[in-house]
């Protein structure tokens, strides 16, 4: 026996261990917990109950726990896991997953339900590798009680336009949230915030999220993006040493140094930003669209609009989650049918009303107005705003992003400079990207 | 030995080694193939040797030099604050745990929770909006100190740690001093030694090896640390928090270069073998 068919054998047996309910006729990895669950078994529920469907060709669902599920089905993918005959798959590790997962035909009706921005989301060198399910992107929230009580009063006007001239070089003037830029959004950040305007009525004026996690690059990268950044040009140049950049981590860094984000902020993730601003106690922040519900809970004079916009124009990241192919599955026929289906409007009409959040077509948004209106704005921003950096898909996208969370965080943090971070985050990115 | 005996010692533990073999060794020799290999998640299963580069690499790593750095000063100043604390609570103690027994149990309870479990309580308990700790201090005093923030999160953590383990420190400290015969006391009462010269000519040298052990399985498992940091506020923001092995981690699952990852854990392993078999020395030779 060679060492090779050793590690073969292994890594067989480590599947093995891991394949839990693995008899299933076409198994399905999906992401666990939360309505991305509750909305998989609706639809799994949906189409067991075809009568043209065989037998062999019913669909189970498979779940493992959230903590560290993508580095764990990088481990089974790669040790040609038979356990699930579709797994789940992200925007950001399509890339590193391809070469264990097959591409996919989806239904004829897929660009009609999801609109090509989204599609794009699943797709990775040029090839269709998951039918999209769950979209996220992100929303400005802000306090409308506020913002309606500064725009009301004019000798709060005037000391939002003596702040921002102090601090930005310009007397701004405020304005409505849908009409933000980002130097609009930094000025109403310092109006609000107490140590620079000690009658603001809250702490801070917003939250960044700054731990150094991937995650946080995503909902940092609308900003850069507004002023034309990205993260490669067409002909495979690393980009992120640019203009950009470099006004966009200014920016961010100057709501840092006048405390108008919490000086923890650069331990924060999702949890810790949301309970920031249900608190009370910051005034507006950008999130993710699945925050919606907690924070209008908590908050109840919130409104939602997209990102600020910047001289590019207005931009938000986008994403999906998707169920695709393995390549190793027994059942491909099966696999291939039920993701087929899933591509359907039926199947995705369905997926939302049992609480899923795919990015669906105006038209088909449409249909959802009465019982989930937040879909037709996702939809409504992913088609208008949306965009994915360039290399955003590749093998090794999760890989700057990690890049990005350690060198643009030590430089708010005040580790480094913004040449040193610049500088190393462009000579990773060449190594990743490559 | 007899023969037969032989044949039979080697019966019984031949399950042993096999299960050790297994438990142990095929990792051992996996980790030892990948560090001296190319291997990514795509070429798990053909891994091709590569010598020393993956060493090189590591080694030409600031990140790595960055963690190692972190790792080492938090594997110290845990260790010796675990120590000291643990000392001075033993000998304050001692006569409370010795008619009192219990109390004992209480004092070790952070020793029971999870670090990992630690490590998120505090992310809670110091949030500063969520959190008790800021809440009250902002309330009571209008302070809200960033005990996460950049200035002060290496203090956060080392802190974090030693209310947690300062109880391991206190169990063997307690158990040497209690161990320490008690007509030498006597003695020394009757010879007029103060309290105080008691404990620096007597006690103290007869709890030296022990305290020796303590502060060299301190430090290690400072050195090491991985669960509570990782958990309460990741690799931090430029790395900040990046012990050895969150770097290892990171190198390995992030951004999938196992070769790499494999080599740091290989030097990290070198590394606490040569100061276990330091300390191992040092108490051989400081043995009555």
């Amino acid at each position: 026996m060679t060492f090779r068919t050793c590690l073969r054998a292994g890594a067989a047996a480590l599947a093995l261990v891991a394949s839990g309910a693995a008899n299933a006729e076409v198994t399905v990895l999906g992401w666990p917990g939360g309505p991305e669950e509750a909305a998989l078994r609706a639809v799994t529920e949906l189409y067991n109950a075809r009568a043209d469907l065989a037998e062999e060709n019913k669909v189970e669902l498979l779940f493992t726990s959230r903590d560290g599920f993508f580095d764990k089905l990088q481990v089974d993918l790669a040790a040609g896991s038979t356990a699930f005959d579709i797994n789940l798959i992200a925007t950001y590790s399509i890339g590193r997953y391809a070469p264990f997962m097959d591409p996919v035909t989806l239904s004829d009706q897929a660009g009609a339900v999801f609109g090509d921005t989204v599609l794009k989301t699943m797709q990775f060198d040029g090839q269709q590798y998951g039918v999209p399910t769950d979209l996220s992107l992100h929303f400005l929230y802000y306090r409308t009680d506020l913002i309606d009580a500064l725009l009301a009063d004019d000798a709060a006007k005037a000391k939002y336009s003596e702040i921002a001239m102090k601090h930005l070089g310009k007397a701004m003037e405020p304005k409505a949230p849908a009409d933000w830029t980002w130097e609009d959004f930094v000025a109403n950040a310092l109006y609000f915030t107490q140590s620079i305007n000690p009658e603001s009525p809250t702490r801070y004026g917003t939250v960044i999220q700054a731990k150094n996690l991937l995650f946080n690059m995503m909902v940092f990268h609308s900003w850069p993006r507004s002023y034309g950044g990205n993260w490669m040009a067409d002909t495979g140049a690393i980009t992120v040493d640019s203009e950009a950049f470099r006004t966009a981590l200014s920016q961010a860094k100057m709501l840092f140094d006048l405390g108008a984000t919490p000086p923890d902020s650069t331990s924060y993730e999702y949890a810790e930003a949301n309970a920031a601003y249900a608190s009370g106690q910051v005034a507006a922040m950008v999130q993710w669209n699945a925050a919606a519900g907690e924070l209008t809970a908590a908050q109840a004079a919130t409104g939602t609009t997209a990102p600020p916009a910047g001289p590019d124009g207005r931009f938000t990241h986008i994403h999906g989650l998707g169920l695709g192919l393995n390549k190793a599955a027994e059942n491909k026929d099966g696999a291939i049918a039920f993701l087929q289906w899933l591509s359907t409007e039926e199947a995705a009409l369905a997926y939302a009303k049992a609480g899923g959040a795919p990015g669906l077509a105006s038209e088909t948004a449409a249909k959802l107005a009465a019982d989930r209106p937040d879909l037709v704005q996702v939809g409504e921003y992913a088609s208008t705003y949306g965009f994915v950096m360039n290399g955003g898909t590749s093998e090794n996208a999760l890989s700057v992003y990690e890049a990005q969370a350690k060198e643009f965080t030590g430089y708010w943090a005040g580790t480094q400079d913004l040449d040193t971070a610049l500088k190393n985050t462009a000579a990773a990115m060449t190594d990743l990207l490559k | 030995m007899t023969p037969g005996r032989s044949v039979e010692n080697a019966l019984l533990a031949g399950p042993l080694v096999l299960f050790l073999l297994a438990v142990l060794g095929f990792p051992t020799v996996l980790s030892l193939v990948y560090g001296f290999s190319e291997t990514g998640f795509q070429t798990l299963t053909a891994p091709e040797f590569s010598g020393l580069k993956n060493f090189r690499d590591v080694t030409a790593d600031p990140t790595f030099w960055q963690a190692a750095w972190f790792s080492l000063r938090f594997g110290a100043i845990t260790a010796l604050l675990q120590c000291g604390l643990g000392l001075a609570l033993a000998v304050y103690l001692a006569p409370l745990a010795r008619a009192h027994g219990w109390t004992v149990a209480i004092l070790i309870i952070p020793m029971i929770v999870a670090p990992a479990m630690m490590g998120l309580m505090y992310r809670l308990v110091l949030h500063e909006f969520a959190g008790p700790v800021p809440h009250y201090l902002y309330s009571w005093f209008g302070w809200s100190p960033s005990f996460l923030g950049p200035a002060n999160v290496f203090k956060t953590v080392v802190v974090a740690e030693t209310l947690q383990w300062t109880p391991f420190a206190f169990l063997l400290f307690l158990t040497a001093y209690q161990s320490i015969p008690q007509d030498l006391r006597e003695a020394a009462a009757v010879d007029g030694t103060r309290p105080w010269r008691l404990f620096w000519k007597i006690e103290l040298p007869l709890m030296m090896p022990t305290v020796f052990v303590a502060l060299f399985i301190r430090f290690i498992d400072g050195f090491r640390v991985f669960d509570n940091i990782y958990t309460l506020v990741g690799a931090g923001p430029g790395g900040s928090t990046t012990s050895i092995s969150i770097y290892i981690y990171e190198t390995f699952l992030r951004r999938g270069e196992i070769g790499k990852a494999l080599a740091a854990a290989i030097l990290l392993f070198a590394t606490a073998f040569v100061l276990l078999s330091v300390a191992q020395r040092l108490l051989r030779g400081r043995a009555p």
